[in-house]
């Protein structure tokens, strides 16, 4: 008898082969093995979303809970209602208040980890690049963090598009902006470059292990 | 509708930000965020249905590549089903991930081996000022000093300019990215919250 994982195995070479075959272009093996993927995650996805998201906290409070908890379930129980609605082109907008409150809520989750998350210690770790008790020489706490310090500064200004309009009525930003800008943008092209060999080395990783596993499916090596 | 959808996002919006602060009102804040992640799964199966009508629509229509919108309803339909009724953590599920949906991403992200490698080699044909010049460069360098090359490491390369490069001038860079990004989304947020922006369809 066939395994299971004999099948899943085959499945996964050919599945492979087939986005692989887009090396030579578009064609339609990649385009099968494209929208199986997309169908199959998204029903995936659906799945996930009942069984994590609307089931534990939603359904089965409505069957086992107290009386409490049913009552304040059935706010989001019509707001849940009200979103399915959506789907249809005529009712659209009774979805409205469901979608302002997950937008609101969201809002205010995203501005909370905006600031505590990212702006206060990203600040703080800046500020801390001087720190003379953390590092080996004071040299290098100044060399370091000040570029660091130089870096955070000038790509901040390489995103500030204020600009005003020249005698001969071209748009540009002030002259120390510009000047400021300039640096910011050799910053932003070393940060960018550096992101780039990382992704490069997954995305040969990635290309390594599917060579690999064509030839480990093949008998070839272990 | 519009008001009332206004005044929802607002008060809601406000109640959990004030709720990080007060600790009374944290009970409310947990009941709103669980609300939320109902709401989010609700949204999640909103957007699988639009995939479905937008797909089932071509199929009636026999529009091009309706074959393979076909495809798509089929298997979202069977990893739907399946799903429901076995769970997602299933061995059975666990199999149908791992016959398609792993595959296929690890051999996309192989594909962007060579993609990338266009793309960067493009960069430099269209567009060859500064930064272009200085990002390849600095990709070039970070690939060298990490790669295991047939003569061996280059010291200097590995030692010293990799770790400079990447903890001083990109963390800088990173750093103000982050920074800029995280301020973007303070003031996206508050503009929401104001009511200045309604991205959930109130004019």
């Amino acid at each position: 008898m066939i395994s299971l994982d004999l099948i899943s195995g085959i499945l996964a070479f050919f599945f492979s082969l087939m986005i692989l075959s887009y090396l030579i272009g578009d064609n339609p093996l990649f385009r099968i093995a494209v929208y199986i993927f997309v169908g199959v995650s998204a029903g995936y996805v659906a799945a996930v979303a009942f069984w994590q998201a609307i089931w534990p906290d939603l359904i089965q409070p409505l069957i086992y809970g107290t009386t409490l908890q049913r009552a304040l379930l059935a706010i989001p129980l019509v707001l849940s209602v009200l979103l399915l609605m959506k789907i249809s082109p005529q009712l659209t907008r009774l979805g409205t208040p469901s979608m302002a409150i997950l937008v609101g809520i969201g809002s205010a989750v995203a501005i909370g980890g905006a600031v505590t998350g990212t702006l206060f210690p990203q600040i703080s770790a800046t500020i801390n690049a001087f720190d003379l008790s953390k590092v080996a020489s004071p040299i290098d706490a100044i060399v370091n963090g000040g570029l660091i310090l130089v870096g955070v500064v000038t790509t901040l200004a390489y995103f500030h598009f204020s600009a005003g309009t020249t005698a001969e009525g071209s748009v540009k930003r002030f002259g120390l902006i510009e000047i400021i800008a300039f640096v910011g943008g050799i910053f932003v092209a070393i940060t960018l470059g550096v992101l780039f060999a990382g992704v490069y080395s997954a995305a040969l990783t990635a290309l390594i292990e599917r060579l690999h596993f064509f030839g480990t499916f093949f008998g070839l090596g272990n | 509708m519009r008001y009332v959808a206004l005044v929802l996002a607002i008060l809601t919006g406000l109640v959990v930000l004030v709720g990080y602060f007060v600790p009374a009102l944290a009970p409310l804040r947990d009941m709103l965020l669980t609300w939320s992640i109902i709401l989010a799964g609700t949204a999640t199966l909103v957007g699988v249905f639009n995939l479905i009508l937008v797909h089932g629509t071509k199929v009636t229509k026999r529009e091009k590549g309706s074959i393979y919108s076909a495809l798509l309803l089929l298997c979202l339909f069977a990893a739907f089903i399946f799903g429901l009724a076995l769970g997602p953590d299933d061995p059975n599920i666990r199999l149908l991930v791992d016959a398609v949906i792993v595959p296929v991403e690890a051999t996309l992200m192989a594909l962007l081996a060579v993609t990338l490698l266009y793309a960067s080699i493009r960069l430099l044909r269209r567009r060859a000022n500064v930064m272009s010049v200085v990002f390849i460069l600095t990709a070039v360098l970070m690939l060298f000093a990490s790669a295991t090359l047939p003569f061996g490491e280059v010291g200097p390369l590995n030692d010293f300019l990799r770790p400079w490069f990447q903890h001083v001038l990109a963390l800088g860079g990173a750093r103000g990215i982050l920074i800029g990004v995280a301020l973007g989304t303070l003031t996206t947020g508050l503009r929401v919250l104001f009511g200045a922006d309604r991205p959930y369809g109130g004019k």
